[in-house]
C-alpha cells in the first residue's frame, strides 16, 4: 500500500507510449548535418563569400519565419530548425558572390510564399525553397548566373560548356574535379561528392526516402544514358548529368521533401523517375541549362495526382 | 528486404525476448479492486461482508462473460457502480472452512460430458470469458505470439508452461465448434508437437495483430470463419483445468525501462502494489501504462487495477521518449503511411478526426484501422494519430446507431401509421 499511498504526478498520454525518438527537430538536425559535408567544401571551393550567403540566407529564413508566426498568432516553432534547412537549401542554389539583397529577398520570398502562406510546415504544395529560388531565378537571371557572377575563379561551368561548347569541351572537365566541387554552379550544388555522401548517409538512415532519390537518379541516368548510347558525340554521359547543376541537391534534398512528395513506395519511384527525366528533359530540349529546380518543382505539382496510387486497405471488401 | 529498409529498427519490435523462466507468483493483494460494471451482485453480497478466496461475488447476465469471485480473504469495503473493492482481513475460523470447502468442490473439466454451449456456462461459472474461446468458426487459431513490443509472457507460456497450456487446448477442443485448431508460434521457434498443429509465423510487430496473424496463417485478409483467440486465454483456461477452480488470477509483464518480469497475479491487484512488489519506483512525470505499451491506456492513478484481459502493466520513465505537446499539426511527413500494415493514411485519417470529418474517413476506409498504434510511434511531430483514429471510429459507430434508431422509428411510425389507415378504411367501409 505503501506506493499507492505516496503521491506522485503521472503523466497521462495517449498511445503508443513508445516511441522510435524522432521528431521534427531531430530530424532537421539530421538533414543540417547531412547537408554539412556540402557546406564544409562549398566554404574550400568558394572561401568565405559563400559561408557569407549560406549565413545571411538561413539567418534572414530563421527571422522571417518567427516573425510570420508571430503576424499569425502562432507559437514559435522555429527551434524546430525546419527554416534554417530550408535557408541553407536555397543557399546552396544561390551563386556564392550574389549580392546580400539578393539572398535576402530569396530567403524572405522562400519562407513567406513558399510556407507561411499556406499555414506552415509541410502544408505547402511545392517546395519551400524552390519557390524562392524560382522568384530570383526568373526576377533576376543576370544575378542569378552563376556563371556571370563567378568571374573570378578558374573553374569551368560544365553545363555551359555543355550547351555551347559542346560534349567534348564538356568532358574534358576532370570527373575527380566534378566531384570535388570545382565547378561553377550553385554555391552548395555544385559539391557533388559531398551532397552524395551526405544524401546517402540519410537516406540509409531512413531520413530521407530512398525510394524518390533512387527514382529520380535513375530518371536522370536513364535516358542520359540512352541518349549517350545513341550519339556520343552529342549526348554527355549519364555520370556527367548526375554530378553538374544541382542534380545530386535536387534528387537528395529538393525532391525528398516530404510533405510535397507522394508517400507510398511505388509513388515516390515514379515521382522520382518523372522528375529526373524532366531535367534531362529541359537540359535537352529547354532553355534553362541546368533543369533540376524546375524539374522539382513541376513533380511537386503532380504529387496529389500520384498520391492517387493506392493499395487496397487492408482487407477492405471490394466495392 | 523490406527488413533492411525500414523504419522500424527498435530491437524490442522483435517479439521474442529469449525469455523462458517459469512465472513469478505476484503479491497477495491488500486491496483488490474489482470491475462490476454490467454485472449483477450475488444475493448477500453488500458492504462489509466478509469474503474468501473464490467466492462468487457477481454474474454477469451474458452467458459469454465469466462470474467475478474474490481473490482474497477480505471485506467488502465499497459498493460502487463500476467496482467492488476488497479489503484484506486476518481471516476468521468461518472463512477458512469456507474457503475450504471451496477446495473441496473441484470440477474435473475433462471428465465432464458436456460439449460446446453447455461446456461454456459451466466455465463461466468459473470466472473465464468465453466469448473468443468459443467463437463460431471453422477454423481457430490461436495467436501465440506477445501481443505488444516489450510483453514477454508468450514464450514462456511455450516453453515452460506447456502442462497448462496442453490442458487448456484440451478443454479448447471440447468447447470450440472449430474443425481445426492451430498454434501460431513465432517462425523462430521451431517448436512442434505431436498432439498439436503448428504454424509459424513472423515475429516482428504489428504481426501479432490478430488480423495479421489471420493472414500470416491463411494467407487471406479477413476470411469467413477463421476465429483468432489469444494464448492469454486458452492459458487462463489450462489454469482453471488442471485448478478445477474458479480463475482468480491472471498473467501479466511488469516492466519498466530495466525491468521486466513475468507474473501470476490475482485479479483485482492494484497497480501500485504490483510495482512496488516488482521495485519499480514511480517518478514525477512517468506515464503509467496498463496493457501494452503500444496499445495500452495510460493511468492518473496507482488504485486501478488488473483484469483477465490485461497483458502488462508498464512503466515508461519521463524523458525516454518525446513528450506529447498538445497542438501539433500534422506535417505531411508519410512515415505513417509508410508503417502502416493496413495500408491506410493515418496522418489524413486523424487531420479529418482533428476537424470533425469524420464521414470523410469513411472513404477513407478507416473500419480497416487494426489499431497497432504504429502511426504514433513513428509520427515525428508527436500527433496521437491512433487516439483520433478510435475518436473517429467511435463517433462513426455513434452516428450509424443513431442513424439505425432513426430508420427503426420511421419504420415503426410508417406501419404504424399504415395500421392506421388499414383501421380508418375498415371503419369508413363499414
Amino acid at each position: 500500500m505503501s506506493a499507492a499511498a505516496t503521491s506522485v504526478l503521472l503523466a497521462m498520454s495517449a498511445p503508443p507510449y513508445w516511441h522510435c525518438g524522432r521528431t521534427i527537430r531531430q530530424v532537421s538536425l539530421y538533414m543540417l548535418a547531412g547537408l554539412m559535408p556540402a557546406a564544409v567544401m562549398a566554404v574550400c571551393n568558394w572561401g568565405l563569400p559563400a559561408a557569407r550567403v549560406m549565413a545571411l540566407c538561413v539567418v534572414t529564413a530563421v527571422l522571417v519565419e518567427a516573425l510570420c508566426q508571430k503576424v499569425m498568432g502562432r507559437e514559435l516553432s522555429v527551434d524546430d530548425f525546419t527554416a534554417v534547412n530550408a535557408g541553407l537549401l536555397l543557399s546552396f542554389l544561390l551563386p556564392a558572390a550574389a549580392p546580400w539583397w539578393l539572398v535576402m529577398l530569396g530567403a524572405c520570398i522562400a519562407v513567406t510564399l513558399g510556407k507561411m502562406a499556406f499555414g506552415g510546415l509541410g502544408t505547402n504544395p511545392v517546395n519551400t525553397p524552390l519557390v524562392g529560388w524560382a522568384v530570383l531565378f526568373v526576377s533576376f537571371p543576370l544575378l542569378m548566373d552563376p556563371n556571370a557572377m563567378q568571374l573570378a575563379t578558374d573553374y569551368a561551368d560544365p553545363l555551359i560548356r555543355l550547351r555551347y561548347f559542346g560534349v567534348a569541351a564538356a568532358e574534358a572537365i576532370p570527373f575527380t574535379d566534378l566531384l570535388l566541387g570545382r565547378q561553377i554552379g550553385g554555391l552548395g550544388a555544385g559539391q557533388a561528392g559531398a551532397l552524395f555522401l551526405g544524401g546517402s548517409l540519410l537516406a540509409a538512415f531512413g531520413i530521407i526516402r530512398w525510394q524518390i532519390a533512387l527514382g529520380f537518379f535513375l530518371g536522370v541516368a536513364g535516358p542520359a544514358a540512352l541518349c549517350h548510347m545513341l550519339d556520343p558525340a552529342l549526348n554527355a554521359s549519364p555520370f556527367f548529368h548526375l554530378c553538374t547543376g544541382s542534380v545530386l541537391l535536387g534528387g537528395f534534398f529538393l525532391a525528398t521533401e516530404p510533405a510535397n512528395a507522394p508517400s507510398r513506395p511505388l509513388p515516390m519511384f515514379i515521382y522520382g523517375l518523372l522528375g529526373g527525366a524532366l531535367t534531362i528533359a529541359i537540359r535537352k530540349y529547354g532553355v534553362y541549362v541546368d533543369g533540376t529546380p524546375f524539374a522539382v518543382l513541376l513533380v511537386n505539382l503532380l504529387t496529389p495526382l500520384l498520391d492517387l496510387i493506392r493499395p487496397k486497405p487492408f482487407g477492405a471488401r471490394s466495392s | 528486404m523490406k527488413e533492411v529498409f525500414q523504419m522500424l529498427n527498435d530491437p524490442r519490435f522483435h517479439l521474442l525476448y529469449g525469455v523462458t523462466q517459469r512465472f513469478s507468483t505476484g503479491p497477495e493483494p491488500q486491496l483488490a479492486r474489482l470491475n462490476r460494471e454490467g454485472f449483477k451482485l450475488v444475493e448477500g453480497v453488500t458492504r462489509k461482508t466478509l469474503v474468501h478466496p473464490r467466492m462468487r461475488l457477481a454474474v454477469h447476465p451474458s452467458p459469454l462473460r465469466g462470474d467475478a469471485f474474490s481473490p482474497i480473504f477480505g471485506r467488502i469495503s465499497e459498493i460502487n457502480e463500476r467496482s467492488i473493492f476488497v479489503e484484506a482481513v486476518e481471516p476468521t475460523e468461518e472463512q477458512r472452512q469456507a474457503a475450504e470447502n471451496v477446495e473441496k468442490n473441484r470440477v474435473d473439466l475433462l471428465t465432464l460430458p458436456e460439449r460446446g454451449a453447455e461446456l461454456g456456462m459451466i466455465l463461466k461459472g468459473l470466472g473465464l470469458n468465453t466469448r473468443s474461446l468459443g467463437q463460431h468458426c471453422k477454423t481457430l487459431i490461436i495467436n501465440a505470439l506477445n501481443p505488444d513490443p516489450g510483453v514477454t509472457w508468450a514464450e514462456p507460456m511455450l516453453l515452460t508452461h506447456l502442462d497448462t497450456l496442453k490442458a487448456g487446448l484440451e478443454v479448447l477442443r471440447r468447447l470450440s465448434p472449430a474443425e481445426r485448431i492451430l498454434l501460431a508460434v513465432p517462425r523462430e521457434m521451431r517448436l512442434h508437437h505431436h498432439d498439436m498443429e503448428v504454424v509459424h509465423v513472423p515475429s516482428q510487430y504489428p504481426a501479432s495483430v490478430n488480423a495479421l496473424v489471420v493472414k500470416a496463417v491463411t494467407g487471406r485478409e479477413n476470411p469467413d470463419g477463421v476465429g483468432i483467440v489469444g494464448l492469454h486465454n486458452v492459458w487462463s483456461l489450462g489454469r482453471v483445468a488442471r485448478t478445477g477452480l474458479p480463475l482468480i488470477e491472471t498473467v501479466l509483464t511488469i516492466g519498466s525501462l530495466e525491468h521486466s518480469g513475468n507474473y501470476i497475479v490475482k485479479e483485482g491487484s492494484t497497480i501500485g502494489e504490483l510495482l512496488h512488489f516488482a521495485n519499480i519506483e514511480l517518478k514525477n512525470g512517468d506515464t503509467l501504462v496498463r496493457g501494452g505499451p503500444l496499445r495500452g491506456e495510460s493511468l492518473d492513478r496507482l488504485d486501478r487495477s488488473v483484469t483477465k484481459g490485461s497483458t502488462g502493466v508498464f512503466v515508461v520513465e519521463a524523458g525516454t521518449i518525446p513528450p506529447m505537446q498538445g497542438h501539433s499539426p500534422c506535417i505531411n511527413c508519410g512515415a505513417c503511411v509508410l508503417i502502416c500494415p493496413a495500408r491506410l493514411s493515418p496522418g489524413l485519417l486523424s487531420r479529418n478526426a482533428e476537424f470533425a470529418l469524420h464521414e470523410r474517413n469513411r472513404a477513407e476506409h478507416i473500419e480497416c484501422c487494426l489499431e497497432c498504434g504504429l502511426c504514433g510511434y513513428v509520427c515525428i511531430a508527436r500527433r496521437p494519430v491512433l487516439q483520433y483514429i478510435r475518436l473517429s471510429k467511435y463517433k462513426l459507430a455513434q452516428a450509424d446507431a443513431a442513424a439505425k434508431l432513426e430508420e427503426l422509428r420511421s419504420a415503426s411510425a410508417e406501419s404504424a401509421a399504415a395500421s392506421g389507415n388499414a383501421s380508418a378504411a375498415q371503419q369508413g367501409g363499414a
